[in-house]
């Protein structure tokens, strides 16, 4: 009963998480398109990868111990989710790191508007 | 709103009416059956493995195991009998490609060490390894993933029997490991690693190999014993080689888990060699060239 009751609560956070990231999705989509520089763009589209993709692949890691219909293949579900999401944490900042640092030193797009640049203020 | 967008409005809602009018009497085509057509009832039988429905159907099948596909997979179920030898083939083709790329860049040795080594007052390039590639975050980021990715790569290929995959997807994700560390890391890390030109020819040599004796092995065996099909990898009780599904059932499904590591082999080290001959520099590569052909 108690069990059924664990599974119930996590099945519904799964559920949450995969909206959470249907949210991030958006927000990362209207960050695209109003934000006013290339480097504050990348930001946006880090939030489309980790929160829309991420936080959803880990909402169905959740979500799929109750999937019972699946039978055995629910365990696979769940591991190749967790390990995407995994990669994905990984590979994504890195990826919008190097392409914003190369962006920076090859000089291909003005920090325009600018707040701070601690990058310049490094070099010098 | 102007006229304009008032008739292209009127004029998008028509279509569309239009078109939810002609899909809904069928008009683009026949309808699909709603019964499963012989072909796919036959072909569903066989690999579902139901043997008794087999018997029903075909009375004259005195064994249940005679035609018995021991797939779990629909595609490679109706590939089954064909495997050995569309592997051998398709590996084939790729290895020619590879030949010929090598054979443009055709000198014994395409390491940037021992070039190094050579001249070695040339202190312009850096050989240190810790000092090439991008930043930090970048490489450790790359090492991690280097290992993750010849992970899932394995994985793919090892499981491919049972699930979707196989060696060609795999190897062809393991050699993105190697291209990713020459990206971020530097090409003196892959060699330090020990993926040089020569060993990865030799691993993808190998990899072929077996691919040829596991694809013509029914057939030598059956030739020596009589009665020999060509293609013996779904089981045939009365020949005498019965076929590769015999052994190591429900896991390995018969030779296809070895055709699926050795074609990881092939494919994999066959992309690296690709990766580690066009991360050549060009002075590097033109200047063994022009030696070849005399013009020193």
């Amino acid at each position: 009963m108690l069990i059924e009751l664990v599974k119930t609560i996590i099945f519904f956070i799964g559920m949450g998480l995969v909206g959470l990231g249907a949210v991030f999705d958006l927000i990362g989509a209207l960050g695209l398109l109003r934000f006013p520089n290339f480097f504050v763009r990348l930001h946006a589209a880090t939030i489309g990868a980790i929160g829309g993709a991420v936080y959803p692949l880990i909402g169905v890691a959740l979500m799929a111990p109750s999937l019972e219909s699946f039978g055995q293949y629910r365990w696979y579900l769940m591991g190749g989710a967790i390990v995407t999401a995994l990669f994905i944490v990984l590979a994504a900042p890195t990826g919008s790191h190097a392409l914003a640092r190369a962006t920076h030193r090859a000089k291909v797009v003005p920090v325009e508007p600018k707040v701070v640049d601690h990058l310049e203020e490094d070099k010098g | 709103m102007g006229t304009r967008e008032k008739i292209l409005l009127a004029l998008i809602i028509i279509s569309l009416a239009l078109l939810a009018v002609i899909l809904s009497f069928g008009a683009l085509g026949a309808v699909p059956l709603k019964t499963i057509r012989p072909l796919g009832s036959f072909y569903l039988y066989f690999m579902a493995n139901n043997n008794i429905m087999i018997q029903e159907i075909y009375p004259s099948i005195t064994k249940p195991s005679d035609f018995w596909a021991a797939s779990t997979e629909g595609v490679t179920a109706i590939l089954w009998d064909y495997r050995g030898l569309d592997t051998l083939f398709e590996t084939s083709v790729f290895f020619f490609a590879i030949i010929g790329s090598v054979s443009v860049f055709r000198y014994y040795s395409a390491s940037l060490e021992e070039k190094n080594k050579k001249n070695t007052n040339n202190s312009s390039i850096n050989t240190k390894t810790s000092d090439q590639g991008l930043s930090l975050i970048v490489k450790l980021i790359t090492r991690i993933n280097f290992v993750v990715i010849i992970a899932v790569s394995a994985s793919i290929a090892f499981h491919g029997q049972l699930t979707p995959g196989g060696g060609f997807q795999g190897g062809a994700t393991l050699a993105v490991a190697p291209l990713l560390a020459i990206a971020a890391l530097s090409r003196y890390f892959v060699e330090d690693v020990g993926l040089k030109k020569n060993t990865m020819l030799t691993i993808r040599t190998l990899g072929l190999l077996i691919i040829g004796l596991l694809a013509l092995a029914p057939l030598i065996m059956g030739l020596v014993g009589g009665n020999p099909y060509i293609m013996e990898n779904q089981p045939k009780s009365w020949a005498m080689f019965i076929g590769f599904p015999s052994f190591g059932l429900g896991v390995l499904l018969g030779s296809l888990a070895f055709y699926n590591m050795a074609e990881l082999l092939a494919v994999g080290a066959g992309f690296t060699v690709v990766f580690l001959l066009l991360t050549l520099p060009e002075e590097f590569f033109k200047k063994i060239l022009s030696r070849e052909v005399g013009e020193q």
